[in-house]
């Protein structure tokens, strides 16, 4: 258990019916680098994730978030906490323009006093737009409708808007998915810049980009932890291997 | 005491009871089409009203009782089928489909009422009931035709629920109201069930009507008077739910009965409405959740 | 295309602004009170419209029961002048405050839900007020109150009379303009973005850092004050107050308005407001069910053209600068 993790998931379960989606489940998250979650369809990895970002409740169980207990928070009081996650379904705001979005997303880091002040006067908020746009080349779709936008466009503003209010824990959902080779390729190198100032908690089914990119693998199967490690340590356990047979593990 | 229950409590519980089965069947109309195809049908209680009108013509040209009520679902299930295909079909893919199905059928509403008002006029008309008189039981006056209604109106439901839960064309409906697209991929014209669906549905609330016609007359207004009610039974027994409608239904109206015993009869209203504040405000999913969740 | 949006916004912004002073002009010289009468009256309404827009078309919450705070401001508006003082600002103050009040209270009762759910509770709303107006023998139940007194309205260099179909049609102007001007104005803010925001996604909303109670709320207790405001301008203009005005047709009559004028777009409900009152006026010569016609007329627009006048008019002007070659 490392004593420097930004963000503990400890005993953590979640039954939906019938099924226990996640049975008392614990891992660490470091406070720089990426941390995956990897494991079979149905593992219970987005579910994990929701009830770390506060989509869901857990049954029992804690999380703790940079010392504090955030287990029952809403997803709200996580982002001020400092935790904010995208989604895998991508879920921007479809009619607002891209800048609308960012804005928006940004506008947290003003005082809540600003919010019926004109927009120029929410100077932070319109700077961190302006980052976003360049950092993520999206100048040219910056008056565009964000349901307007390619699939790759949505997926990297969905990461753009997770990031506006400078979280410390960066929690991305299949950040690739159905994105094509170049963009992944893209995504891959921003998530590894990133990860060098943040923390970052991925779910992703590209086994051989999670091995590259994190540091830290939890690997999930049948709503259980599986194993937990280095991407090497984890690659060679056997019951990993077991788990997922038919995937390349070597 | 016992007089009290003879004569004062047990009439209002046979006038709630009747009442009871008519809500129901237009509740019954509007949770299918609500919690089925996920459609606002604000003019449903139009249908109702047209159920009553229908029956005040139909009746006044000598048709028949029992005729007339074969007659009246007959003649609206084409017009409730014309309306789902020609208007509500044309928004349903819309990204705004809620409030467009809700705009749309409020406007069908608005003309519909007008419409009664022309041909009818706007003064209520109360047609003759088939069966007068009343019997005496265990000292109670029981009307013959709220007896009667209470009789048939259960057959219906039965009916009803039978036709949903325990023919294929229930299951048609209910696995292309669960999943459009899995189902149109089996082959099922889901347009045509939803169509048929929605006919079925503002038909029964037609026949309600009717049915209900000779006790409360047939006025224009009428449907948007009884919506509130109607509404209120699909969501407290919960969306979709052909249990809750029949069980919130009956529960409601006879809350409304009994409680116009002890207060004026002009906030039973009010009280239902409280009901399905309280409702909404803590059991969102009503008595029974639904068949779609959310 | 948003451009387009704006551009179609200001000219009816503009045409209204002129039309109104023209008319007022025609007023004052020829001494009309039929025209002056039925515009004050179709800007009163269009003040309800415009609270419905607020919340139908910026924030996405179909109100169906708006009536209930035109109706309150109404006859708080009646009683105020007949029973305490027939001052204006002092009428206004109190419809203001109390309005507000009310609004943030009966926020807690619709905001626990939306969709459907909202719409039916804040008709149920509605409806129960008409009836309690209706069978409460102090507020004149069925018959309503009568005998609100003319006012002479101050201001600091000069005096409106409300009798005088000009000035007080001029001074209606001035409110109503006022409600849009703040509405407009917040549409510029965060506020505004968040509304829309929440109309748009309102789920992705708490994962950018903000709850949308609170905005909601706002919006629900700014509607409710933009609805009695104007309520509270009706027994100014026609002396009287009746239970109708709490009527669902009222509730109704609105939203036909703004869908009609363009929902979102706050002017496009005032402009509907005027063409429906005006419509429904010469209609009314040859015959009363003109709800057939603009029923209709409804349907076809939320099937055909869902962004109403505005959104036809911005299309126009979208399709015209394109052939410009812009």
């Amino acid at each position: 258990m490392a004593e420097n993790s930004i963000l503990s998931a400890r005993q953590v379960s979640k039954r939906f019916g019938g099924l226990q989606a996640v049975d008392r489940v614990s891992f660490e998250v470091e406070p720089k680098g990426v941390t995956s979650i990897i494991g079979p369809n149905g593992a219970g990895k987005s579910t994990v994730f929701n009830l770390i970002s506060g989509t869901f409740l857990p049954d029992s169980g804690e999380v703790v978030f940079d010392g504090k207990d955030v287990t029952h928070q809403a997803p709200e009081q996580k982002l001020a906490s400092g935790m904010a996650r995208s989604f895998q379904i991508t879920n921007l705001f479809f009619d607002l323009t891209v800048m609308d979005n960012l804005r928006i997303a940004s506008q947290r880091l003003e005082s809540t006093q600003q919010l019926l002040k004109p927009f120029s006067k929410s100077r932070l908020a319109l700077q961190r737009t302006d980052e976003l746009i360049s950092e993520f080349e999206l100048e040219r779709a910056a008056d565009q409708l964000a349901g307007a936008l390619s699939h790759g466009d949505q997926r990297r503003l969905e990461i753009a808007v997770t990031l506006a209010t400078r979280p410390r824990l960066l929690m991305l959902d299949e950040p690739s998915q159905g994105m094509s080779q170049a963009d992944t390729q893209e995504t891959a190198e921003l998530i590894r810049r990133l990860s060098q100032n943040m923390a970052i908690l991925l779910i992703e089914h590209d086994v051989d980009l999670v091995m590259d990119l994190s540091q830290h693998v939890v690997v999930m199967a049948q709503g259980q932890k599986l194993a937990e490690g280095t991407p090497q340590a984890v690659r060679a356990n056997p019951e990993v291997q077991t788990a997922y047979f038919g995937e390349a593990t070597a | 005491m016992i007089e009290y229950l003879q004569f004062i409590l047990a009439p209002q519980v046979v006038n709630g009871l009747s009442l009871g089965m008519a809500v129901v069947l237009m509740a019954l109309g509007l949770t299918i089409i609500f919690g089925l195809l996920d459609v606002i049908n604000m003019s449903h209680g139009e249908f109702y009203a047209a159920g009553a009108f229908a029956s005040v013509s139909l009746l006044a040209i000598g048709v028949p009782f029992w005729l007339m009520l074969l007659l009246v679902p007959l003649i609206l299930l084409p017009i409730g089928f014309l309306m789902e295909v020609a208007l509500i079909q044309r928004v349903y893919h819309h990204k705004d489909r809620h409030i467009l199905t809700l705009l749309l059928t409020f406007g069908v509403a608005t003309v519909l009422e007008d419409v009664y008002k022309l041909i009818w006029g706007p003064n209520p008309i109360r047609p003759e009931a088939p069966i007068g008189g009343a019997i005496e039981f265990l000292g109670l006056i029981l009307p013959n035709y709220r007896l009667f209604l209470m009789a048939f109106g259960g057959l219906l439901i039965v009916g009803v629920m039978w036709l949903i839960y325990k023919t294929s064309f229930g299951a048609i409906v209910r696995a292309a109201a669960f999943d459009r697209d899995m189902s149109a991929s089996l082959g099922i014209s889901v347009k045509r069930v939803y169509a048929l669906t929605f006919s079925f549905g503002v038909a029964i609330a037609g026949l309600s009507g009717a049915l209900l016609a000779p006790i409360y007359s047939a006025f224009p207004t009428m449907g948007k008077d009884f919506i509130l009610l109607a509404f209120t039974v699909v969501i407290v027994g919960g969306l979709g739910s052909i249990k809750g409608a029949v069980i919130a239904g009956l529960l409601l109206t006879q809350v409304q009965a009994i409680s116009s015993l002890y207060i004026p009869p002009v906030w039973t209203e009010p009280l239902v409405f409280t009901v399905m504040v309280l409702v909404l405000m803590f059991k969102p999913a009503g008595l029974f959740g639904g068949l779609k969740n959310g | 295309m948003v451009s387009a949006e704006k551009r179609a916004i200001r000219i009816v912004e503009i045409s209204l602004l002129v039309a109104s002073i023209l008319l007022f002009i025609f007023a004052e010289i020829t001494g009309d009170t039929f025209y002056s009468r039925l515009a004050t009256e179709a800007l009163i309404f269009g003040g309800l419209a415009l609270s419905v827009d607020l919340l139908l078309g910026l924030v996405g919450l179909l109100s169906l029961g708006q009536a209930f705070y035109f109706g309150f401001g109404a006859y708080l508006s009646a009683v105020m002048l007949k029973q305490v003082a027939p001052s204006f600002w002092l009428t206004m103050l109190v419809v203001l405050v109390t309005s507000a009040l009310l609004g943030w209270v009966t926020s807690y009762i619709a905001l626990r839900s939306r969709g459907v759910y909202f719409a039916l509770i804040t008709f149920g709303l509605a409806q129960v007020a008409a009836k309690v107006v209706y069978n409460t023998r102090a507020l004149g139940a069925s018959d309503g109150m009568i005998g609100v007194p003319i006012l002479q309205i101050d201001f600091l260099f000069f005096r409106l009379d409300s009798s005088d179909p000009g000035q007080f049609f001029l001074l209606v102007f001035a409110v109503i303009a006022l409600m849009y001007g703040v509405l407009r104005y917040i549409t510029h803010t965060p506020m505004g973005a968040i509304w829309h925001g929440i109309r748009s996604n309102e789920n992705r909303l708490a994962y950018v850092g903000f709850k949308s109670k609170g905005p909601k709320q706002v919006a629900f207790v700014i509607a409710a004050v933009i609805a009695a405001v104007s309520g509270a301008l009706y027994p100014m203009l026609r002396g009287f107050v009746s239970p109708e005005l709490l009527f669902f047709s009222v509730s109704g009559n609105a939203v036909v308005t703004a869908v009609l004028g363009g929902v979102g777009s706050l002017v496009g409900p005032l402009l509907g407001s005027v063409l429906l009152t005006f419509f429904k006026s010469v209609i009314g010569t040859w015959t009363v069910h003109h709800h057939i016609i603009i029923g209709t007329a409804f349907v076809i627009v939320v099937i055909f053209a869902p962004r109403g006048i505005l959104g036809a008019l911005s299309k126009r002007l979208a399709s015209g600068s394109d052939r410009k070659g812009e």
